[in-house]
């Protein structure tokens, strides 16, 4: 569904992408890890096309991001680490907007748009400017945005930041969901927890490149360490277990 | 403490220029020259203007001092104006301000900090067309570069001053009506002062200074000369202190020059002692949003019907609804009406007596309208793509071509600014009686530098985007903004030069002196073709480019 072939980055001399080859199938939930600046972020920019590689392609349903973008672009939904969104629009307004640059049918907004503001409890404040929104209301209108599309492939940058327990929850709900019906999904997260529980595979990015990529079990035997949860794979992978030398400094 | 928050302002500006690219340097420094060109043409313009000046016996230098007296009136006006709008965003919607509020930081520091950085943006660009005719005063008086030092020397205190006013006016504003509503009263309220101001300008009778025969006697004119314009104003001050220290009266320069540092320090200190009990007050209060429900009726979009495209429909609603939800356009607007109104009587009121004389302005207001159509493109349309600010990567995430966000961006503005290009020909033609082929001419040649100041105001906003400014006039006297308006007179001067050929055969056709060479006709044509088309497509395709690749 999404595959990045040799995809590499780099700003002057420093390399912030190198090397990267990944594929997340159909129905897969894809955890991307990794210490910050480790370049997730930067993956994920020219994923959607934000940013152009480099080196390498990213294939979208196999239309080249680079050569194809709008085709590309068209299959994918996009969560960035900070929900920007047009502080004079309405919150029904924004996702009318997403709707029309997506194509979604107007009788199906007419309908969804509801829904969505329902789900995401944000109904009261669906007449309101965004600029009234807080971090989590906007975020929660993103991820509505990108429901009204149903698109096939998911990009989430840190999605679950600024949500409270009960929205966290039903949007854990939602991507399990998605990816039961096909939706493949790439989630860039720092919290564990939510990638232990959710991914199918996780990645784990250090210095811009994946140093282990598979499920948890398959983690567990890369890193040859006893403990069997994801923090101790991933500190042991991320050279974090010396943290204890680190807080000699506090 | 200041010290503190000051040296982060030179540590980025210096970081900021460590890490250019190569490209960013040849970029920067050919677009840098460009500036430099432009500075350079206007310090001939003025050097021109200052020596005729000096030429008209006895009272050269009355009107030499009276015209810069005039020009720091206009420049004082201009920076309050400017720091009206920029002091709102600039003290209380900053995005660093979230962390210097709550950092232990004296009130007094950050209000510092934040009133100098709105003063620099009010008035460095105005401040600068000050040096070229500095420079041109010096060269047709043959002063020595100590005349510039003295010029440096008394100028931040000018501007400072100037600033001042818009800043101390917006603290008190925000503490008074601590509610989101106060936004809109500054707004309506700047756009008010700068059509005060304007008409203020006005009234000051520039015109009687080439104009003796306006004023009944000589020695009414005299008089008029050696009035001081606007004497309780900084302007005056500066424009004293400026002619003292042309004709050696070091002496009288200093009281001046001191006496602008004084009132800079006393006017600041007044400021800030204030600032330290009603700043947080208006801080807290400008956090607060406005609660006002709106439904949205999922109809088809209007926009649909023209644009065909759903996407390009969408786009250009979602600028129209954000545009003019934002009050800030509305007070714009009504300014933009009192130019064109404030234009139109000027031109109205010129002293024109033979038809021909009449069919020459109108065909020279290509030159004029193409300014302040120029003036309008930097406001509105170079700043376009900048203001998707943050919300950037909606669109670029999308499933949509950058060619049609910049084509609608372009469609959104060319709109009014062909409209006022139209309604400024067309009337000026209709005041001045101007005959059928200047009207034609002129009409024709002021739409087309409306549509191509509006491509290039995208092209350029596109090739130096910066989508994470706080206020628009960060966009307007960024580096790009400077070479969009340079690109823009340039422009227009050529438009006029290549289009003075077919007027200068129209005219010696009408006095009998020669007849039309159509040779002649047919360059002038290719010229204004080639002209446009570079300036079209040029920055254009550059902008494209550019927009793909940003990063």
């Amino acid at each position: 569904m999404i595959k990045l072939e040799g995809l590499g980055k780099t700003f002057g001399s420093y390399a912030a992408v190198t090397d990267l080859n990944l594929e997340v199938r159909p129905g897969e939930i894809f955890g991307f890890l990794g210490p910050n600046g480790a370049g997730k972020t930067t993956t994920v920019k020219m994923m959607t096309g934000l940013l152009k590689p480099t080196t390498g392609r990213v294939l979208v349903g196999g239309r080249d991001m680079t050569l194809d973008p709008i085709a590309a672009k068209l299959a994918m939904g996009l969560v960035p680490d900070e929900p920007f969104v047009y502080p004079k629009l309405t919150g029904a307004e924004y996702l009318r907007f997403v709707g029309e640059l997506y194509g979604v049918r107007l009788e199906d907004m007419r309908k969804r748009v509801p829904e969505l503001l329902d789900m995401f409890e944000l109904t009261p404040w669906g007449g309101e400017l965004l600029e009234s929104y807080s971090h989590g209301m906007r975020q929660k209108l993103v991820l509505a945005g990108i429901l009204l599309h149903e698109p096939k492939i998911l990009v989430l940058d840190e999605p679950m930041v600024g949500l409270d327990p009960k929205s966290g929850r039903l949007v854990k709900d939602i991507f399990l969901k998605l990816a039961e019906r096909g939706t493949a999904i790439f989630m860039c997260t720092h919290v564990l927890e939510i990638a232990e529980k959710l991914c199918h595979r996780i990645g784990i990015m250090i210095g811009g490149k994946m140093i282990a990529c598979g499920t948890l079990s398959e983690l567990h035997a890369q890193s040859k360490k006893e403990g069997k949860d994801l923090e101790s794979i991933f500190l042991s992978l991320t050279g974090g277990a010396e943290y204890a030398t680190l807080l000699k400094h506090l | 403490m200041l010290g503190t928050l000051l040296r982060r302002r030179g540590r980025t500006f210096t970081n900021t220029i460590r890490h250019w690219t190569p490209y960013e340097w040849v970029r920067n420094a050919a677009f840098g020259s460009a500036g430099f060109g432009l500075l350079f043409g206007l310090h001939y313009g003025f050097y021109r203007l200052l020596k005729y000046l000096a030429t008209v016996e006895l009272i050269g230098l009355l009107l030499t001092w009276k015209l810069t007296a005039m020009l720091l009136l206009m420049t004082l006006s201009m920076v309050v104006v400017s720091s009206l709008l920029t002091a709102l965003t600039t003290l209380f919607y900053s995005y660093d301000l979230k962390f210097l509020m709550k950092a232990p930081v004296s009130l007094r520091a950050v209000f510092l900090d934040k009133s100098l950085e709105s003063a620099f943006f009010a008035s460095w660009m105005i401040g600068l067309i000050l040096i070229p005719y500095v420079a041109a005063i010096m060269r047709v008086q043959h002063l020595g570069p100590g005349y510039f030092a003295a010029f440096l020397f008394a100028l931040p205190p000018f501007l400072l001053l100037a600033a001042s006013f818009g800043i101390g006016f917006t603290l008190l504003l925000l503490y008074l009506f601590p509610s989101s509503r106060t936004r809109d009263v500054v707004w309506v309220f700047s756009s008010l002062s700068l059509t005060v101001t304007y008409g203020l300008v006005r009234f000051a009778q520039p015109e009687k200074l080439i104009r003796p025969d306006a004023l009944k006697v000589v020695a009414e004119y005299l008089s008029f000369l050696q009035a001081p314009t606007a004497p309780y104003l900084p302007s005056w001050w500066l424009a004293e202190a400026l002619r003292m220290a042309a004709e050696g009266a070091w002496r009288g320069y200093a009281v001046r020059a001191i006496g602008l540092w004084a009132a800079a320090f006393a006017v600041y200190g007044l400021l800030v002692a204030l600032a330290g009990k009603v700043y947080f007050i208006g801080y807290s209060g400008a956090q607060e949003g406005a609660l006002r429900k709106r439904t949205h009726a999922f109809a088809a979009l209007p926009e649909g019907a023209l644009l065909g495209a759903r996407s390009a429909a969408a786009l250009f609603w979602k600028e129209r609804t954000t545009f003019f939800r934002d009050v800030k356009h509305w007070s714009q607007i009504l300014l933009i009406i009192g130019l064109v109104f404030v234009y139109l009587f000027s031109i109205q009121r010129l002293p024109l007596d033979s038809a021909e004389l009449k069919s020459l302005v109108s065909f020279l207001n290509v030159g004029t309208a193409g300014f302040v159509l120029a003036a309008l493109g930097l406001r509105f349309t170079f700043p376009a793509i900048s203001l998707e600010g943050k919300s950037w990567w909606v669109l670029r995430s999308a499933p949509i071509d950058v060619g049609l966000i910049m084509r609608e961006k372009l469609l959104f503005s060319a709109v009014p600014i062909l409209t006022i290009a139209a309604t400024l020909a067309l009337m000026t033609n209709w005041i001045l009686a101007a005959d059928r082929f200047t009207s034609w001419l002129s009409f024709g040649a002021l739409l087309t530098v409306g549509a191509a100041i509006c491509v290039m105001g995208v092209g350029f906003g596109a090739l130096f985007p910066n989508f994470s400014v706080e206020n628009i006039h960060q966009i307007e006297s960024s580096v790009g903004g400077f070479v969009y308006m340079a690109a823009c007179l340039f422009y227009v001067g050529f438009t006029i030069a290549v289009l003075a050929a077919p007027m200068q055969m129209h005219f010696a056709e009408r006095f009998g002196t020669g007849v039309w060479d159509p040779r002649v006709a047919l360059w002038s044509g290719a010229g204004w073709l080639v002209l446009n088309a570079v300036a079209m497509i040029v920055p254009w395709r550059l902008g494209r480019r550019a927009l793909e690749n940003h990063e």
